[in-house]
């Protein structure tokens, strides 16, 4: 019998995997700008025609390769990130398998450009669908430039599949802003048919590149965040409540500098978001997960797009936490003006060089350290205008002006301007916590009635009533089935002086039985109850109220977990700072 | 309208008047007072549509006349004039007042505008002595709920029965009732729900020595002495049966010296948590023990001696509303009736040598932990 089984000529198997690795132009980009800023280089520039069907060209001003290595990096599983399998634990560069370039090279019309630092003369090489065509030397400055024609050349059955040149060209942008948000320092650029698409200059930080993507509008309005659990950290900036929108949201996952998308991580950031937002938002985010080596497996999929984490619970867990605290502080509530100056994360970038694995981990972290680091005083930044350390502390410990506007807001005088808060959703998230408090730690004192409320209700309401009977105990309502449609009520809650009882009782059973947007929200019945109650009990607005009753609201308000955001998902606290009162003013 | 009036008078009708002028209002007329000459004097009238008020000043009028004017400035104008005799006149709808040197004129709106005020048939009304009426309502008023959604609790229920007056007002967690053996003697029991603001202005209008007429003129309540009236809206609707819920079957008894026992509840209620102001007795013989811990805060512990009758007992209150019933009981001396931590406690005056007994009792209902 003939054998029928061979092995693969390299250039079959490199056509496979690029099969996997190279689908489209913004994939070629991808790895091509991993390639370069692996190489260190503070400049990448990248040019596309036709959405990068026609020619696609990647220069940087890194390391550059010589000659030997140059052809050495044709060949498939030719690397320098990595030596051993051991080293694939812990992988600090973009890329390791050795797959890119060869796989590119097979498919499309390929030339490289190449000159290592210090050498003055550089070396290009042609292939065509992956085969050598020549070698020469070339003249050209300290870095690599790889430029891919006609791509697909010999796969049409691929080629057939791409998209519009304008489809393709925003798929390339769209890989390279996760690259550029994960290296503000390095300066990127994307042009198609000489149209510049993105310029982004080196940025000090994170926050400066959102800035240089989106705007002051979303820049200003992100809120910095930390979590930190053993050797695990989270850092990064997430959207400030108020700004949250439904539909399309920006989430940028990164591990060790890396991004990966991870659903079950954005869940569990909308968790940390919880109550703070209406449920249909999707708040914008960009974390950064530093996670020790051997904890995190990025060898999962060919274009690193999943990773695995040995422990995903924690993270997401830390995740979720770190959200939450994020929305404890000041910085994260409302402000006064549509383009708050943008929180502060400024440090230098470290000079260009090779990163290690070690060293990539320690510049994420520098992202911050102005911000949060213990050297932060040391260094003596001049420049954290935007941070307030310990505002919600003062808050609390010398009492401040307030004063009650309309019979509906507070105004607050702080340190660094005013508060003005919504009495209402002041006294909604109060409430609110103040209920699940009581779920868990025993229940809420009743007041006893002398003319129980005898309340007549449909038959749904009624067997909501005794399914909740139990927690509506805990909440004050002492509840008994009278037979029939009616319920008697001969204890309630005294949350305020103002509270009208039979009318909350009213109100929050017909809203648990028909539903509301509040409710559905709502995770479970405990939170569901607490949700409606603090809505119908808290104190309306045009209810007059005296000094000390303003002082005891903004006291509970600041007592909370959540002080600067109700149950709604709608802000207790808008900011006006002295900054932009100045802005206002001309000063 | 042109009439010559002293400026003590003037000044003191509207001073009468203009407290019951709505302090925001979307009527304008209403921020005005009403200026009327009659037969033998001035009227001047204000209101805010639920209470309204009316002095009758005898002065001597030389031009009959009526118009409204800005209620507030007129009383500006007159704290500041000099003693003398005013002249009031009106050209067209400006009003002017001149005394001595001074002379203004204000804007005015036509009298026609001005709400019509209820005819009361005082002629076929009652009396009451101004002391019983104000102890009545200084006894009870404070009371009243705040809740809308029952009308009925938000004023003072008046009981006109055979020889005697009673005034009711609770919120659903206290009641206070007071009755006074006075009044016209009548088979049935008259029941008149009035709104407590306008009883604020039958406290600050009249004295103890007046004898008040009152009357019922349709849906309105009228008290008039000494030229002076109010006129109020009654607030439509059946009162609970109060009767029902007093308890009759109390039989634990602490007898307490009012200042002691006050000045206890005060001191372990600054550490009761700010929402509920809950403290915790426990009546035992011979003392009671006051207990009270919030978390977050702190505890407090203390003791009394009272005299105490009946089994242990341990209950729960809000310490404001026994420090406000205890307040209005008075005597040096409160009996406290109880039957069991869930159920009404009575509060009454226990009246010593030297009081007045009065027929004066307060219920408190517990609080109560639920777990």
């Amino acid at each position: 019998m003939p054998r029928t089984i061979q092995i693969l000529p390299d250039a079959v198997a490199n056509q496979i995997a690029a099969g996997e690795v190279v689908e489209r132009p913004a994939a070629v980009v991808k790895e091509l700008v991993e390639n370069s800023l692996d190489a260190g280089a503070r400049t990448i520039l990248v040019r596309i025609e036709q959405g990068g069907k026609r020619t696609i060209r990647v220069g940087d001003d890194g390391s550059g390769m010589g000659r030997e290595d140059a052809l050495l990096s044709l060949d498939r599983h030719a690397t320098s990130k990595i030596r051993s399998a051991e080293d694939l634990r812990g992988v600090g560069t973009f890329g390791f398998r050795g797959e890119a370039l060869p796989s590119i090279a097979s498919v499309s019309r390929l030339s490289l450009d190449t000159c290592a630092r210090g050498e003055v003369l550089g070396t290009r090489i042609q292939l065509r669908g992956g085969m050598i065509g020549s070698v020469e030397d070339v003249a050209r400055t300290p870095g690599t430039t790889i430029t891919v024609e006609t791509l697909f050349f010999n796969a049409p059955a691929r080629a057939k599949f791409l998209s519009s040149p304008t489809a393709e060209s925003r798929a390339v942008s769209e890989a390279i802003i996760p690259l550029a948000l994960a290296h503000p320092g390095v300066a990127f650029a994307l042009e198609s048919e000489g149209r510049s698409l993105l310029d982004l200059p080196p940025a000090a930080d994170l926050v400066e590149r959102v800035l240089q993507l989106w705007g002051e509008e979303t820049a200003g309005k992100l809120i910095p965040i930390l979590a930190q659990d053993g050797e695990i950290t989270v850092r990064g900036v997430i959207q400030r409540p108020d700004a949250t929108r439904p539909g399309f949201r920006r989430a940028h996952l990164f591990v060790g500098g890396r991004p990966f998308r991870e659903a079950a991580l954005l869940r569990a950031a909308d968790r940390g978001y919880r109550t703070t937002i209406p449920e249909k938002n999707r708040p914008w985010l960009f974390l950064f997960i530093e996670s020790p080596r051997g904890t995190v497996d990025v060898n999962v999929h060919p274009t690193k797009a999943e990773v695995r984490f040995r422990d995903r619970k924690a993270i997401e867990e830390l995740v979720e936490r770190g959200v939450r605290a994020a929305l404890e502080v000041p910085e994260s509530a409302a402000t006064f003006e549509a383009r708050p100056a943008p929180p502060v994360l400024r440090v230098a970038e470290p000079p260009p060089r090779r990163l290690s694995p070690a060293e990539t981990t320690e510049r994420q972290m520098a992202l911050f350290l102005t911000r949060y680091g213990a050297d932060a005083a040391a260094e003596g930044s001049g420049d954290e205008v935007g941070h307030q350390p310990g505002e919600g502390e003062e808050e609390r410990g010398a009492p401040p002006r307030l004063w009650q506007v309309h019979h509906a807001w507070i105004v607050a005088e702080v340190r660094d301007g005013l508060l003005l808060i919504d009495q209402h959703a002041a006294h909604e998230r109060i409430l609110y916590e103040r209920v699940i408090g009581r779920f868990e730690k025993g229940g809420e004192v009743s007041q006893r009635l002398l003319f129980p409320l005898t309340l007549r209700l449909t038959a749904a309401e009624c067997a909501m009533v005794e399914d909740l009977k139990g927690l509506l105990q805990r909440m004050g309502f002492e509840v008994e089935g009278f037979g029939g449609d009616t319920v008697i009520v001969h204890g309630v809650p005294s949350p305020h002086p103002y509270f009208d009882s039979e009318r909350c009782f009213r109100e929050m059973i017909a809203e648990l039985t028909v539903g509301s947007e509040l409710t559905r929200a709502a995770r479970n019945q405990h939170e569901r109850l607490a949700k409606s109650f603090a809505c119908k009990a808290a104190i309306k607005a045009g209810q007059a109220l005296m000094a000390p009753e303003i002082q005891e609201l903004f006291d509970q308000l600041f007592a909370t977990e959540l002080p600067y955001h109700d149950v709604h998902g709608r802000p207790t606290t808008v900011r006006l700072g002295l900054g932009e009162l100045e802005r206002r003013f001309g000063r | 309208m042109r009439f010559t009036i002293t400026r003590q008078n003037l000044h003191q009708g509207l001073n009468a008047v203009s407290a019951s002028l709505p302090s925001k209002t979307t009527l304008p007329v209403l921020s005005n007072i009403l200026l009327e000459t009659t037969a033998d004097g001035v009227r001047i009238s204000g209101t805010d549509l639920d209470v309204a008020v009316r002095i009758r000043v005898a002065v001597d009028v030389v031009e009959q006349g009526s118009l409204t004017a800005p209620g507030k400035k007129l009383q500006e104008i007159t704290r500041e004039l000099p003693e003398g005799p005013v002249e009031v006149s009106t050209r067209g709808e400006q009003i002017e007042l001149r005394c001595g040197r001074s002379h203004f004129k204000l804007n005015g709106l036509p009298a026609a505008d001005f709400p019509t005020l209820p005819d009361i048939p005082f002629d076929r009304g009652w009396t009451a002595s101004g002391s019983n009426l104000l102890a009545l309502i200084r006894h009870t008023a404070f009371a009243v709920s705040t809740e809308e959604s029952r009308p009925v609790l938000n004023g003072v229920l008046w009981e006109l029965r055979d020889r005697e007056m009673r005034m009711v007002a609770t919120n659903g967690h206290r009641l206070a009732k007071m009755t006074i053996p006075a009044g016209p003697s009548q088979e049935t029991t008259t029941q008149l729900i009035v709104p407590p603001a306008a009883l604020q202005h039958v406290q600050r209008l009249f004295n103890e020595s007046d004898t008040v007429q009152v009357a019922r003129g349709g849906n309105h309540l009228g008290f008039s002495a000494g030229g002076t009236e109010v006129y109020t809206r009654l607030i439509d609707g059946t009162y609970p049966n109060y009767e029902q819920v007093i308890p009759k079957d109390n039989d634990r008894f602490a007898v307490v010296e009012r200042k002691g026992f006050e000045s206890a509840v005060r001191r372990v209620a600054a550490v009761a948590s700010e929402q509920t102001h809950r403290i915790r007795m426990k009546f035992e013989d011979g003392r009671v023990e006051f207990n009270v811990l919030t978390p977050d805060l702190g505890e407090a512990h203390d003791e009394l001696e009272v005299s105490y009758t009946g089994e242990p007992l341990v209950i729960g209150f809000n310490a404001n509303y026994l420090l406000e019933v205890l307040r209005y009981v008075g005597t040096q001396e409160v009996r406290l009736g109880f039957k069991a931590p869930e159920r009404a406690a009575t509060l009454e005056p226990v009246s010593g040598d030297g009081e007045a007994k009065r027929d004066y009792l307060c219920l408190v209902m517990p609080l109560r932990l639920v777990d």
